[in-house]
């Protein structure tokens, strides 16, 4: 059942919003015990939430999320409720205030289940550097989630809940979307307020949506984007109505699958992707080749910028004010120190180091200042793309989800995967992932759309297109 | 060895805007430990800036205070340390793109001082060491508070231009309304960059960096210090090390703070949380239509329209509010050197001694005015005008009426004058046989006598007349 249609049923009294959070709240103590998705689950204030929109509805004055409800991933503030960003070093902060994503839908009187599992600060592709344990991917357990929204993927595949909100710094909403079979939709910079969003790298992030289909991803996005005098990054522009185009004649789109993408990726995805742009052939679009030669460079520019802004952006947890504090250190210098080592984990101290590193006054402009230009080149070749193309088609990842524990030791492999979706938040433009095949092992492969700026409403007509007409599996719990 | 000192300053300066520099928090001074704290300045995690409007204004009027190019495009940058009154552990600093670059002032003597640049920036909280229970605490109240930083070329070679500037700049941003400048406070700090080279040489000597300097005379002093110490080293075939050194006032000396070993990389990067600050050419030109008169310009006017000597002018327009006093009694009565006088004597003397400022006086500019047209058109004398202000300053009133109640209004007609003059000789008979014998310094003498026996309506022209009449 899509959201549109979930609404129809709660304002219809079909459905009851207290039922539905508590059906939602029984499956996740029924499976989450193996899927770990959430680090979270807020059963009291859930059920509150949905005796409030139950009200709401009963009066007649429902909105689009009213008594939907939804996971948030553990990055994103929730007022009162823990945000851990899944670090011991946040292992038991209780934000003041809520994220400007949370509080539009609370004023929805939306219903929040919990918050999920993720890669430590958001930095990874599996989800396994969550201090809580990763997450497992509900096609198969012993396979990896994606990252680093893996729990909030996971949530949405599982039916743990009805959508979830993710963060996508370099492909975190879109990859694990592919990883566990679910569409992701990562929206231009500065649609979603990224105001209690707490930094991975301001320049990147974007908070985004996993759901169960485009036109889900869509219902949510209206709901939560828009200016946020809080937020200086967000755009006047964005002003909802992402599912208008939804159902629309698509033929005469122009497709471009740009060649650099497919090269490194897997014959079963390669072969998948390719099947896609002939169906889209097959409705009357222009399919054609195109090129964006600097993605040989985007992964390491990628890195150097997320890693630089990590890098300052991480340095208020100190131990001082908020946070895990050392019980070591007879000055303020050893007690932020040990508070920071023994707080951080691995790929976060990795990514500190790697983003000083690259500001350091000798290195600055051979790796930092580098790494702006490959940003405005790629920019550059993406508006050049656009001139003869209204969407671009591309892998997810470059293979489907591996089995846990095998690429953890090989960073550089780990990053080197990310070369799929790093581009995008390069460009700052909007792409949607969805599901566009299944490998041999079972496990969903993933496609993206890539869309102009601002111009979310035609990639998510466009990928609901292809959902209509292709099935998805559901995973065996 | 004598030795040629080179001096560059550092001057932040804490503007006068409501809020916090980025966010919504009052921006005061004192108060008690954090409360003017907010989830934004105390780096709470996700939060974001807020860039206050009003602080790039103020920054703006800052720079055409000081012949600053103020620039279409400016932007942020973070600087990155630990230091726990940091809360984000970055500074947001304006370092590739400050908002003014290129001013510059005259000082005493004619001599230019270049302005390198003014950047906007966010002041950061305090540490308070607590000995006794052997602790640290973090007061936030001033995290966020914002500033500028102007920074100079190292063009002084004394520290009377030092002075003089420093001088300068705190009378122009009081002026333009941009900062208090209450260096005892804080709200305007001066870092003194000064090393020293033989005379002649054009080669700078090692320079070290002097922080804590909260009055001009600290200013000077400090300098003075450091060019012997550093004379010394030299002398002694030493080396000078660069370094921070703080003052000491009590001590009179500078001590090393940190040494430049230990220097931070400070890893600046553009702040991506804050999007360029653009100024459009009507932008810019709207605040410089907000600009006032600044005290060089007004000076200027004093001595060109007013004929004021330039040493009045100047004094006249050290404070603000005693200049804008000045401007309105001058607006009221021409008499502009006669009104200058009294501000400059009388007034200012009543003020020092009461320790009290010219905007809580109970007479008007305009009354003012009337006084020193009173003394200037005859009517009563200079040392009764001067009575008649500190009567007005005691307590308010018209001066005419102070005049007339007082006896000050000066007699006009002679007759009855030769009366009280012939009984002022005739007591003074000897003095005026000896000034006749051509002992001139006498006339004084039987003049004041005279005069006091007038009382105090006496017309010190018609009592002069009548007396080198009668002593021919
Ligand atoms: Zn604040």
């Amino acid at each position: 059942m899509d959201l549109c249609e979930l609404r129809k049923k709660l304002d219809g009294g079909d459905i009851g919003a207290v039922e539905l959070t508590k059906e939602y709240l029984d499956r996740i103590k029924r499976f989450d015990g193996e899927i770990n998705s959430y680090i979270t689950v807020c059963e009291a204030e859930a059920i509150a939430q949905a005796e409030a929109a139950q009200q709401v509805i009963d009066k007649g004055g429902s909105k689009p999320m009213t008594g939907i409800p939804l996971s948030v991933k553990d990055n994103i503030c929730t007022n009162g409720v823990r945000t851990t960003c899944a670090s011991r070093m946040l292992e038991d902060h209780i934000p003041i205030y809520d994220a400007s994503a949370v509080s539009r839908l609370k004023n929805e009187n939306f219903v929040m289940l919990g918050k999920t599992n993720m890669d430590e600060f958001a930095m990874g592709g599996s989800s396994q550097t969550s201090y809580f344990g990763g997450p497992k991917n509900p096609y198969n357990t012993g396979y990896v989630t994606g990252g680093s929204s893996g729990g909030a993927a996971a949530s949405v595949a599982a039916g743990l809940c009805a959508a979830a909100l993710g963060s996508d710094t370099g492909g975190s909403v879109r990859q694990p979307s592919a990883f566990c079979g679910v569409t992701g939709l990562k929206p231009t910079y500065g649609t979603v307020s990224r105001w209690g969003l707490i930094a991975f790298a301001s320049s990147l992030d974007q908070i985004g949506v996993c759901a169960l289909s485009a036109a889900d991803a869509g219902y949510v996005l209206n709901s939560i984007c828009g200016r946020d005098c809080n937020d200086a990054t967000t755009s006047p522009i964005p002003s909802g109505g992402y599912t208008s185009a939804v159902g629309s004649d698509i033929s005469g789109i122009r497709i471009g699958v740009p060649k650099e993408f497919l090269d490194g990726s897997t014959d079963e995805v390669k072969a998948a992707v390719l099947e896609a742009a002939e169906y889209y052939r097959s409705l009357g679009c222009t399919v054609k080749e195109c090129s964006l030669p600097s993605l040989e460079y985007a992964v390491s520019a990628y890195y150097l910028i997320s890693s630089a802004e990590a890098a300052s952006n991480l340095s208020r947890f100190d131990g001082i004010k908020y946070g895990h504090r050392s019980g070591l250190g007879e000055d303020y210098n050893e007690l932020i120190k040990s508070s920071r080592s023994e707080g951080f984990g691995r790929e976060v101290k990795r990514r500190i180091m790697l983003g000083n590193y690259a500001l350091c006054s000798g290195y600055y402009d051979a790796y930092y200042n580098n790494a702006r230009r490959i940003r405005t080149q790629i920019r550059k070749e993406y508006a050049d793309i656009f001139s003869e193309c209204d969407v671009i088609l591309t892998p997810t990842a470059p293979s489907p989800a591996y089995r846990i524990g095998v690429q953890e030791n090989d960073p550089v492999k780990m990053y080197q995967a990310d070369i799929c979706t790093v581009t995008v938040n390069i460009a700052g433009l909007p792409a949607i992932s969805t599901t566009c095949g299944y490998s041999a092992e079972g496990m969903p492969i993933g496609m993206s759309l890539i869309g102009r700026a601002f111009d979310e409403k035609t990639i998510i007509a466009v990928c609901d297109r292809f959902e209509r007409d292709h099935e998805r599996r559901e995973c065996v719990l | 060895m004598r030795y040629q000192p080179v001096i560059g300053l550092e001057i932040h300066c804490e503007l006068l805007t409501n809020s916090k520099v980025f966010c919504t928090c009052q921006n005061e001074f004192g108060g008690s430990e954090n409360t003017r704290v907010c989830p934004r300045c105390s780096g709470m995690p996700g939060t974001l800036p807020l860039l206050n409007q009003g602080a790039v204004r103020l920054a703006a009027k800052a720079g055409f205070a000081t012949n600053c190019t103020v620039n279409g495009y400016s932007s942020f940058d973070r600087k990155n340390y630990f230091y726990p009154d940091l809360p984000k552990a970055y500074q947001i600093t304006q370092f590739e793109h400050p908002i003014c670059t290129d001013g510059h002032i005259d000082v005493a003597g004619g001599k230019r001082i270049r302005i390198n640049r003014i950047h906007i920036e966010e002041d950061a909280g305090k540490l308070v060491h607590d000995d006794y229970e052997g602790v640290s605490l973090a007061d936030y109240n001033r995290c966020g508070v914002p500033l500028i930083e102007i920074v100079t070329e190292p063009d002084f070679r004394s520290a009377e231009e030092v002075q003089d500037f420093v001088t300068q700049i705190a009378q122009r941003l009081k002026y333009a309304g941009v900062c208090d400048a209450r260096m005892e406070q804080g709200s305007l700090r001066v870092d003194v960059n000064i090393s020293i080279m033989p005379f002649g040489s054009e080669e700078f000597g090692t320079r070290a960096e002097i922080k804590n300097l909260n009055s001009v005379k600290s200013i000077g002093r400090a300098i003075e210090y450091e060019i012997q110490r550093q004379s010394e080293i030299l002398d002694g075939g030493g080396k000078v090390v660069q370094e921070t050194r703080r003052y000491n006032e009590n001590r009179d000396d500078t001590k090393p703070l940190r040494s430049k070993e230990e220097a931070h990389d400070y890893r600046y990067f553009p702040e991506p949380d804050i999007p360029p600050v653009l100024l459009s050419e009507e932008d810019i030109e709207a605040i410089r239509k907000e600009m006032p008169e600044l005290p060089h310009e007004r000076s200027k006017r004093y001595t060109e329209e007013y004929g004021l000597p330039a040493d009045d002018a100047s004094l006249l327009t050290a404070q603000k509010e005693f200049s804008d006093f000045y401007d309105e009694a001058a607006a009221s009565e021409p008499e502009y050197r006669m009104i200058s006088n009294l501000m400059l004597g009388e007034v200012s003397h009543l003020l020092n001694e009461t320790g009290s400022d010219i905007t809580e006086v109970k007479f008007s500019p305009a009354e003012l005015a009337k006084t020193a047209k009173l003394a200037a058109d005859g009517t009563v004398s200079k040392g009764a005008a001067k009575e008649i202000v500190s009567i007005m300053f005691k307590d308010g009133g018209d001066p005419r009426r102070i005049a007339q109640e007082h006896g000050f209004i000066m007699d006009t007609d002679a007759s009855g004058l030769d009366e009280v003059i012939d009984k002022v000789l005739a007591e003074n008979a000897d003095a005026a046989e000896k000034y006749k014998n051509g002992n001139a310094k006498l006339f004084g003498f039987i003049m004041g006598q005279a005069i006091k026996a007038c009382g105090k309506s006496a017309n010190p022209a018609l009592i002069k007349e009548a007396l080198n009449k009668k002593l021919q």
